[in-house]
């Protein structure tokens, strides 16, 4: 275990730790509604970054599956089912709607991928839009409630911790996971994966349906979060700004898609308290993050550990550090030998 | 609803408004076919030019002068983004996705600090006004004016990609950027020149389109959204791809206003949809 | 190096667990601040002193960036004329830009609420983030006032006591005289084009039933998407559909110019006769077009050409602080929100929660800046609805009312209990 290794663990052990006390320090009702906003918007960011850190491809449409999921819990409320009825529903929204995504983008990659999921999200921001005898329009649907035992603001916030830890955790680990290996494989090079006798679509396709769940699930706390849903939540601008969010972060980082939210949506909804050209500083930090921290802040912060570490005299580690995330070089030989049998999948 | 007057009277309001969509989309296909960069801020480009477009002509009376102003101005401002801005990411796709986003938020929300949130439209004084008649169709004369641009453009694109140096140039980039590079052609130059142009465009298009659309907070993205469509359906980097497009986006959406009203808007989406589907790289995009 | 990394999702998932457990323990007990802070609801009254803070909520950035911009200044003119202060309550506003984002209001009011503590929320603009709102104001007992947003149900299938409508008149109220007097006009048809959303279905409702209460009939109606920005083809439909007149309404912004430049480009300025509604025919679209729209029509509860001192003074006033410009709508709103916060901070002294609201209710005021005002049981606005006429007054284009409907209210000439039994409007139903 390497010092920098020890540095992360810690990290991660306070910032759970401070998490999990804020409701505690003295914080009000709506700084605990704030850092709600920022953890389900980074959760929703971390769904987009596990396809393009691992899987290079980058969604311009998750707006749209978790504007989709809302709906169905918003449509379901509306029709007067109970909570667990409108999980059901915005669950089987969201697997026909990642199921569609994934099929019509499991062939294409790269920029023709980005244009993909961008037509779908604006398919499902008009569909919002105009369909308003399900959808409500332009109004959108307004009073969905949350389960009960959630209902207090501070045990919603408890529960969305609760739900972004397990979802980071689990997407660390179908990161570091055979598969995720294999989907780094076909990041690097779709042709040597093809000939080597994976599924390449397959692999895309399930990668999608992964990211796809995740993302209708932080949809559903959104909207029992805001109570609300309306069809901006599908719109390009959501979708553009959760990719920023990503980039901004650092791709293929494991908490750089939270840092990246915490930013867009101080800047959205405290820093334009103050400052009434709050834009053009968003805009401001977008360029300067990446001429000065090309690879996100904590893409560039774990390259920074790494440069200290070069010069520290202990034996080179040959894993990265945990911050680094999927930027670790997998060894391709060992990868596919390693699933040598399993390259149907699913 | 389907009488022949009305039929060709819809036809025009498609094809003009198509038209101003190639004024926008030519741009940015043409810089995506050399760069390989979605140019986000390319909506922002347009709103500049509009802008100032509709300030200066109405100031001066002249529409050219109105066109000239903005052009100028965006090709400065292009010129710096990708000279200060963009050679610092060349071919990495994610950072100029962030880059341009930035430029576009920045742009646009001192744009509404500038000229306010006012929308500004080609004061009658600097268009070419009244309508023409032509059998027992009235029709207004600039937007066929506007057709007559696109056309001119349209044209002079195709002439200067086929028969100039620089033409020759810009088509071996975008099939192989070493080769010309090897030529001893600087290509970060041609980069440069190709993006301030595809800019260019965009600004001649904020001015023209602003005798139909007015410019006004929130235009670069919609504009955006429809650049994005057109060059998705007519295949990244093809000019013909782009004309294609354009037509077709405007004559759809021209008659699902009047014939599946309840669609309308949705139907601008939807073929794109379509096209990806059956050919993901769009009409005219070569394979990938 | 397998080893190493099993070790470490043996780490992992032991943090997991101690966090699980740790959230477990916490939340066994509430933490301090979710006591249930018992205010609002009832509100307290009639006190001297102290401090009305304000949440004005507005989309200042965005697409919607000058109505916004105009409801805020609307509101601080009010308060630079006259002094924060009335009867010794200093009035505190604390401004919040939305960017005519549902999901960002949401926020911005629940920081107004629960981090600045203010006693009203004030906006936003638009419906759908004014329904946002609403519901969620109400739920924590603190008042909403509405100085510009007119979606019909904040005062009516969702009205309570702390929702009011106080500078503005619901879609479809403030367009049914329009259709009345389109009638009395001798226009036998019309033809309507509105947005195609509820504040678009209930304006071209209420100017429908108008219309037809009198005789006249409404030959086709056509809706735009609020994505629309040519206007061309809907402008081919109302040329063929060959009505006496045509009725377009807009909610604002550019819109209104692109569809009448539109309608110029194909030469109907001569041959169709045309009805605007309040929003398509704004200071926006008269800064824009002025002299090519000169002498055209349109209906609104605001008439800054109307002749009256306290226009006059308002609009005076207004042009001082901000070049020369002519108040719209949005700037009235905000002005008139102002004035009849001061007007209860005056009689009453220092009034909040549910008595603030009724309390504006109560309000009768003669001599608005819209002229004779008074409230509805459902809290909403009642007062005149102007037919305007674009003119050029001192170089300035400025909409001057040509025709005066008093008491106006948003029952279109039923009773309450009947119009409320209505299906909501919509594309399907313009009411009976």
């Amino acid at each position: 275990m390497n010092r920098s290794r020890i540095v992360g663990v810690i990290a991660i052990v306070a910032l759970i730790g401070v998490g999990v006390a804020l409701p505690y320090l003295g914080t009000t009702a709506y700084v605990i509604s704030l850092v709600s906003t920022i953890i389900i918007a980074g959760m929703l960011a971390a769904t987009v970054n596990f396809l393009v850190g691992d899987g290079g491809m980058a969604s311009l449409g998750h707006g749209g599956i978790a504007a989709a999921s809302a709906y169905g819990a918003g449509w379901a409320s509306k029709q007067g089912f109970d909570p667990g009825m409108q999980v059901v529903v915005a669950i089987g929204v969201t697997l026909v709607v990642s199921f569609v995504y994934g099929l019509l983008s499991m062939r294409t990659s790269g920029i023709y991928f980005l244009m993909v999921t961008l037509a779908l999200g604006m398919v499902v921001y008009g569909l919002a839009y105009r369909l308003s005898t399900v959808t409500g329009g332009e109004n959108g649907i307004t009073g969905i409630r949350r389960p009960e035992w959630i209902f207090e603001y501070w045990t919603f916030y408890y529960f969305i911790l609760g739900a972004f830890i397990l979802t980071t955790l689990l997407l660390w680990v179908v990161s570091r996971s055979p598969f995720g290996a294999s989907l780094r494989g076909i990041r690097d090079s779709e042709s040597r994966m093809r000939s080597l006798g994976y599924s390449v679509a397959s692999y895309k396709l399930a990668a999608f349906m992964m990211s796809g769940t995740l993302a209708g699930f932080a949809g559903l706390l959104a909207v029992w979060h805001t109570h609300f849903v309306s069809p901006s939540a599908a719109g390009v601008h959501r979708s553009v700004l959760l990719i920023v969010m990503v980039i901004l972060g650092g791709v293929g980082t494991v908490f750089g898609p939270l840092i990246g939210a915490a930013i867009v949506v101080l800047v959205e909804n405290v820093l334009s308290n103050s400052i009434e050209r709050w834009p053009t500083i968003l805009g401001l930090i977008f360029i300067l993050v990446i001429l000065f921290a090309r690879d996100g802040i904590m893409g560039s912060a774990a390259k920074l550990v790494r440069r200290m570490q070069r010069r520290d005299p202990s034996p080179p580690d040959d894993t990265a550090p945990p911050l680094g995330g999927a930027e670790e070089p997998i060894p391709p030989r060992e990868t596919t030998q390693s699933h040598a049998s399993r390259k149907e999948l699913p | 609803m389907f009488e022949p007057l009305f039929l060709l009277q819809q036809a025009l309001n498609g094809l003009s408004f198509g038209a101003l969509l190639f004024l926008l989309a030519s741009g940015l296909t043409l810089v995506f076919g050399l760069m390989r960069i979605i140019n986000l801020a390319h909506g922002a480009f347009y709103m500049v030019g509009g802008y100032l477009g509709v300030v200066v002509a109405g100031l001066t009376g002249n529409l050219l002068l109105g066109i000239l102003a903005g052009v100028a101005v965006v090709a400065v401002t292009a010129f710096l983004v990708e000279f200060v801005l963009l050679r610092f990411v060349r071919g990495q796709e994610l950072p100029e996705v962030l880059l341009t986003v930035g430029v576009s938020f920045v742009v646009a929300d001192l744009c509404l600090a500038l000229f306010g949130g006012d929308p500004y439209t080609l004061p009658s004084s600097a268009m070419i006004q009244g309508s023409m008649t032509i059998g027992g169709l009235t029709y207004p004369t600039y937007r066929i004016f506007v057709i007559g641009v696109a056309i001119v453009i349209g044209v002079a694109l195709a002439l200067v990609q086929t028969r100039t140096r620089v033409g020759a140039i810009v088509r071996a980039g975008v099939d192989d950027r070493e080769i010309i590079s090897a030529m001893g052609v600087n290509i970060r130059w041609v980069f440069t020149g190709m993006f301030v142009v595809g800019a260019a465009l965009a600004a001649i298009g904020g001015t023209i389109g602003a005798g139909i659309i007015s410019v006004r907070p929130g235009i670069q993205d919609d504009v955006l959204l429809y650049a994005l469509v057109v060059v998705i359906i007519g295949g990244l980097g093809s000019v013909p791809g782009a004309a294609v497009g354009s037509v077709l986006i405007g004559l759809i959406d021209a008659f699902a206003k009047a014939w599946i009203p309840d669609l309308a808007y949705f139907t601008i989406f939807a073929p794109m949809a379509l096209v990806l589907v059956l050919r993901p790289t769009g009409l005219f995009g070569r394979t990938a | 190096m397998r080893s190493t990394k099993t070790r470490a999702r043996g780490r992992w998932s032991a943090l997991a667990g101690l966090g699980a457990a740790a959230a477990l323990v916490l939340t066994a007990c509430a933490p301090p601040g979710a006591a249930p802070d018992d205010e609002g609801g009832g509100g307290g009254g009639g006190e001297q002193g102290g401090t009305l803070k304000v949440g004005y909520i507005s989309p200042i950035t965005g697409n919607f960036a000058i109505a916004g911009q105009e409801m805020v200044d609307g509101w601080n003119l009010y308060w630079e004329l006259n002094g924060d202060e009335v009867n010794g309550v200093t009035v505190e506003t604390i401004v919040e830009d939305d960017a005519g984002n549902p999901e960002t209001s949401l926020t911005k009011a629940k920081k107004l609420v629960e981090l600045d503590e203010v006693d009203i929320v004030v906006g936003p603009l638009l419906a759908n983030t004014a329904l946002a709102t609403a519901a969620y104001t109400s739920s924590v007992g603190i008042p909403n006032l509405h100085p510009v947003a007119a979606a019909d149900d904040l005062t009516q299938r969702s009205a309570n006591d702390l929702t009011v409508r106080t500078g503005s008149m619901s879609g479809s109220q403030m367009n049914y005289p329009g259709g009345k007097w389109a009638a009395e006009q001798g226009h036998k048809t019309a033809v309507t084009l509105c947005p195609d959303y509820a504040f678009g279905w209930e304006s071209c409702a209420g100017f429908k039933q108008g219309f037809e209460e009198e005789g006249g009939e409404v030959v086709a109606q056509y809706w735009f998407p609020n994505g629309t920005s040519d206007f061309s083809t809907y402008v081919s439909q109302i040329q063929s559909a060959n009505a006496d007149i045509a009725f377009v309404g807009t909610a604002g912004g550019a819109p209104g110019p692109d569809f009448l430049k539109s309608y110029l480009g194909l030469g109907l300025g001569q041959s169709q006769p045309l009805l605007m509604n309040c929003c398509g025919m704004d200071q926006a679209t008269l800064r824009a077009l002025g002299s090519e729209i000169v002498g055209f029509n349109s209906v609104s509860w605001w008439a800054e050409g109307r002749d009256s001192d306290t226009v006059r003074e308002f609009s005076e006033a207004y042009g001082e602080n901000f070049e020369g410009k002519i108040p719209s709508a949005n700037v009235a709103g905000g002005y008139m929100t102002a004035s009849l916060v001061a007007k209860v901070l005056e009689e009453n002294g220092l009034v909040t929660g549910a008595d603030l609201v009724s309390a504006i209710a109560d309000t009768t005021f003669d001599d608005s800046i819209f002229g004779e005002v008074s409230f509805d049981d459902y809290n909403n606005f009642v007062g005149p609805v102007y037919i305007r006429e674009v003119q050029e007054v001192d170089g300035k284009y400025l909409n001057v009312p040509i025709e005066t409907y008093e008491n106006v209210d948003q029952w279109l000439g039923k009773d309450p209990e009947e119009a409320l039994s209505q299906p909501t409007y919509s594309q399907s139903f313009q009411g009976e």
